[in-house]
């Protein structure tokens, strides 16, 4: 073995090289037997010629090579300038859009249904909304369940205009989401309504129709922030997240007067930059800002309440508001009267406004001097 | 035999007792119909029976015309490649 090791190593390159094209040239034999084989027993049994025709079919189907015709010779969009004629409705469609089109004309398929629906739907509550803006005032009981039913109301018909949205080209006029967008634009579809109590499903108000008394009252109501672009109010809520609070004190001093911040202050307004250091200033004029009725409430119920109002640090907003953590933020407040940012405080009073308003009227009336007429009615 | 006639004998044993040639085989075949060696002789299989005449062909015509022509029309590549495995399989197996 060993010798043969040796002579097989022994063997050059060259050799070793000959041996592999012997190798090589073996394979290779084999291939073409094996293609004679083939030719040769498709000749006998007859299927070798099976692929030629006579040169009249080979012209038919030779390949097309012409402009605006594909190799088959054939006319590439020729049904899709072709235009139908609805039966339904008697329109001229194209072609491509009959079978969606009528679809929808004669009603049937999956998604006009979904359409009707949804139209129905927001119909619906435009029709609501309109008619029940203007008694918003009146039905002060039933605010958050009538807005929460609302909302469930528009979030509903938008799934639904979502679905069908899926549905590439198909633009609704009516759509729920188009005039949601319109609402938030701050009133840059609708004309000034001069009445400040008429919510116009596309306004802001114009504040230079308002006189100063209903100013305030929409101020203590509404955001108030004027828009750059329609010069109007924005109609939203107090805490709507489209303004800052500071873009609300700003418009309130615009409208009403570095003066009034402290009679709005006092009051419910949501903006206490400085508030907190004026409990005392002019609880009269509160008096005219708010309905005398009202006032003759509080004061009964200041009477009445006495006990659990003792402590100033305690306002009534701790027994009454709905959030503890609004209490909390008044204690905290109090001890840095006038120190703290106007956005903190305006947050944090922010939402106070939005709990509880008479808790708001009570407690300015607590730190001023009805505060020590309580104290003694208890003592 | 020859050292070197036995040794090719050798080589060719364990190469079929490896199975490596039917995988070189079929790895040729492959490669000659991918790069259209087996259509173009094909082709000059038609010119020969026509020549000879459709009934009258035999294997051994056709084997006498094809091969030399088959073995000229293998492109380059595909031969270097197949050098490449079987020199592979040399070294691998030469020596033992």
């Amino acid at each position: 073995m060993k010798m043969e090791e040796m002579s097989l190593s022994g063997l050059d390159n060259s050799k070793l090289e000959a041996m592999a094209h012997e190798i090589y040239t073996d394979l290779i034999d084999d291939a073409c037997l094996g293609l004679c084989f083939e030719v040769h027993r498709a000749v006998k049994c007859g299927y070798f010629l099976l692929d030629e025709t006579d040169p009249e079919s080979m012209k038919d189907f030779e390949i097309v090579d012409q402009p605006g015709v594909d190799i088959f010779g054939q006319v590439y969009n020729q049904w899709k300038n072709k235009e139908c004629v609805c039966p339904n409705c008697n329109r001229s469609i194209a072609a491509s859009r009959f079978a969606p089109h009528l679809e929808k004309c004669l009603g049937m398929g999956r998604n006009s249904s979904r359409i009707a629906n949804r139209r129905i739907a927001s119909s619906n509550n435009m029709n609501k909304s309109e008619s029940d803006q203007e008694d918003n005032d009146d039905i002060n009981d039933n605010d958050w369940s009538y807005g929460s039913e609302k909302k469930a109301k528009k979030r509903k018909s938008d799934k639904v205009f979502l679905h069908s949205l899926k549905q590439p080209g198909f633009v609704n006029p009516n759509s729920p989401r188009r005039s949601k967008s319109i609402k938030h634009k701050n009133g840059e579809l609708s004309t000034g309504s001069s009445d400040p109590y008429k919510y116009t499903y596309n306004s802001g108000i114009n504040y230079e129709t308002l006189g100063p008394e209903e100013l305030r009252s929409l101020l203590t109501t509404q955001c108030g922030v004027i828009s750059e672009h329609t010069k109007k109010m924005c109609t939203r809520s107090l805490r709507c997240p489209q303004h800052t609070d500071e873009q609300r004190r700003t418009v309130r001093v615009f409208l009403l007067g570095p003066s009034a911040l402290t009679e709005l202050c006092s009051s419910r307004s949501p903006v206490f930059p400085g508030g907190r250091s004026l409990p005392e200033p002019e609880p009269s004029v509160e008096n005219d800002s708010y309905d005398p009725s009202e006032n003759q409430a509080l004061m009964s119920r200041l009477q009445w309440d006495g006990s659990s109002d003792i402590s100033p640090s305690d306002s009534a907003s701790s027994k009454t508001s709905t959030n503890n953590s609004e209490s909390k933020k008044t204690k905290k407040k109090k001890p840095h009267l006038g120190l703290s940012s106007g956005s903190g405080s305006g947050s944090g009073s922010s939402q106070q406004g939005l709990g509880s308003s008479s808790t708001k009227k009570k407690k300015p009336k607590l730190l001023a001097p009805p505060t020590p007429s309580i104290y003694n009615d208890i003592n | 035999m020859s050292k070197e006639a036995q040794m090719r004998a050798t080589i060719n044993q364990k190469l079929i007792e490896m199975g490596e040639r039917e995988r070189l085989k079929e790895l040729l075949r492959a490669k000659l119909i991918e790069c259209g060696w087996k259509d173009q002789l094909k082709a000059h299989c038609k010119d020969v029976i026509r020549e000879k005449g459709l009934e009258h062909v035999t294997v051994e015509d056709l084997v006498a015309e094809i091969t030399p022509k088959g073995r000229a029309l293998v492109p380059d590549s595909v031969k270097k490649e197949l050098l490449q495995r079987i020199k592979t399989f040399l070294a691998q197996h030469a020596t033992l």
